[in-house]
């Protein structure tokens, strides 16, 4: 049984399709997510056949105007599988929707700098979108983490 | 506990009830005020020429999302701080105002006051963006940023990690009367000001980036005559011809940057007959920069940057002269600027540099020691 969160998301969301297809894309076909409140922040847990894949996340960060929305999920040991742009609602700056940009995040942990020029490249001409999601993962990945260690991510 | 299967998608998505809320932001989160600003000292060398302290640029950015799909965008500027009756310089101006009309990523319409996205600098000059405290006189003489007009377009990505961009538009078009031959088509701008549209132009850029790279490459065409007779009332005459390339490299603690254009200007010999003046009939010429972050040296584990950078400018707004025009050996500059680019954060810059300005007359040459601070957000 799902609880459902009694405080409200971020105000920046994704259609719920989207963020099915996302963790179907990122985790595999079949699987089960659960739906958990950490700390007010809804965290999906993703699991196949009742063994733990990972954990999910969506979060907001604010581009040059606009949010971005995005999903960023981990693996059991607490490193990146994938970030998924879910949402992107400028007119400049979408290339770090690409694969390309993306795939840099794969297998990093909160102990990696996550730094746009250091072991991120940036996209020039999207150096605000690339600061900021990039900023934002490294904080998601942090607080994750500290969650892992503190048992409380179920 | 639901299982991600298609046919159960829905009953999944009742799992996100609050996932599957409207995507659009609440009213009062939907107006965004941003903006940017430098401000700048310059002492040039030789007897007579004091240094001068300027507020370069105030920028406010106010934009409006109506809708998932409809957007506003606007820029607005003050030059030099005031704008006084009898005094010259200063200047108020909108620089953009135009809606967005999303139809899909790779189709976005918009209308208003557009940036021709032409080059590197003229769609991105915020200050912590471009190392050197004034723009590169490339800038400012051939490609004449910054330059918008009133028009309709296109803009979007192609789809499918392509990594491509394009923009291009229907604006209104330069007027030849304002040509001249040390800013090229600079003052032919008509800069949004009750334009004469008696000259459509199309302009138009297309982009591929991915991590580390950016190239481009930009086009401008259209008509200049403004149906003076003298130089013909059709809607293509005098017609302006603009093509550049530029690219954007990083790796590491390097990055690179280069820009080339070539504007040719039909007729140049009828609208220097008309119009006085030793317009060339071709302005050419381009930049190369690199940059090495020095921070990434004496403190790795910092993310402030301190970029030393050196840039190479080289143009000519006679490279071709129509006849009955001398070329003026002065007109073909050289420009090098050695400077450091400080940013404790990325979007706050203080930057210095000296900049060596030659050219082929070896007339009027000068150096100029430079001292800004900008920012934006």
């Amino acid at each position: 049984m799902l609880a459902w969160p009694a405080v409200p998301l971020a105000a920046q969301t994704a259609p719920a399709a989207k963020v099915a297809a996302s963790i179907g894309r990122v985790f595999g076909a079949g699987v089960t997510v659960d739906s958990v409140l950490v700390d007010s922040t809804e965290v999906f847990r993703v699991s196949k056949e009742g063994a733990l894949l990972g954990f999910a996340e969506i979060r907001n960060v604010k581009g040059k105007e606009r949010p971005i929305t995005y999903l960023v999920a981990i693996d059991t040991t607490g490193a990146t599988r994938d970030i998924d742009i879910l949402v992107y609602r400028e007119s400049q700056g979408g290339e770090i929707a690409n694969e390309a940009w993306r795939r840099q995040f794969r297998g990093k942990t909160a102990a990696d700098p996550l730094r746009v020029g250091k072991d991120i490249r940036n996209i020039s001409g999207a150096t605000i979108s690339s600061t900021a999601v990039t900023r934002s993962v490294r904080q998601a990945l942090a607080q994750l983490a500290g969650w892992r260690a503190a048992g409380r991510l179920p | 506990m639901r299982p991600l299967l298609p046919a159960a998608i829905l009953l999944w998505c009742a799992a996100f009830p609050l996932a599957a809320q409207q995507t659009d932001p609440p009213e009062e989160e939907r107006t965004s005020l941003g903006g940017y600003g430098e401000v700048h000292f310059q002492n040039a060398s030789g007897p007579d020429t004091p240094g001068i302290v300027n507020v370069a640029r105030f920028v406010v950015f106010l934009s409006h999302q109506f809708s998932d799909k409809i957007a506003f965008r606007s820029e607005l500027e003050v030059e030099d701080a005031k704008v006084e009756g009898g005094q010259g310089g200063g200047e108020v101006a909108l620089e953009q105002i135009y809606l967005d009309y999303m139809l899909s990523p790779a189709f976005t319409l918009r209308a208003g006051l557009v940036l021709p996205p032409i080059g590197i600098l003229n769609e991105t000059h915020e200050p912590p963006t471009f190392n050197g405290v004034e723009r590169p006189a490339f800038d400012h003489d051939v490609i004449p940023a910054t330059w918008r007009d009133i028009g309709v377009g296109v803009v979007g990505t192609v789809p499918g990690n392509s990594g491509l961009g394009y923009r291009v538009y229907l604006l209104n078009g330069l007027l030849a009367s304002g040509f001249s031959a040390d800013q090229g088509i600079r003052s032919g701008r008509q800069e949004g000001k009750e334009a004469s549209f008696a000259n459509p132009s199309l302009t138009g850029r297309l982009e591929w980036a991915r991590p580390g790279l950016r190239i481009g490459g930009s086009f401008w065409y259209g008509g200049s005559a403004n149906q003076d007779p003298a130089l013909g009332t059709g809607t293509f005459d005098n017609a302006v011809a603009l093509v550049s390339a530029d690219a954007r490299y990083e790796t590491g603690p390097f990055s690179f940057r280069g820009v080339v254009a070539n504007i040719s200007i039909a007729d140049a010999d009828a609208v220097n007959a008309a119009y006085g003046g030793q317009v060339g009939s071709r302005i050419a010429g381009g930049y190369v920069e690199g940059a090495y972050n020095v921070l990434s040296a004496l403190a790795p584990a910092s993310a402030q940057r301190l970029d030393a950078f050196v840039r190479h400018e080289r143009f000519n707004t006679q490279a071709g002269v129509p006849s009955g025009v001398t070329r003026d050996d002065a007109l073909a500059r050289r420009i090098t600027t050695l400077g450091l680019t400080y940013k404790p954060l990325y979007n706050v810059v203080f930057k210095g540099d000296y900049q060596l300005r030659r050219n082929q007359a070896g007339v009027g040459q000068d150096q100029l020691f430079n001292l800004g601070v900008g920012y934006q957000f």
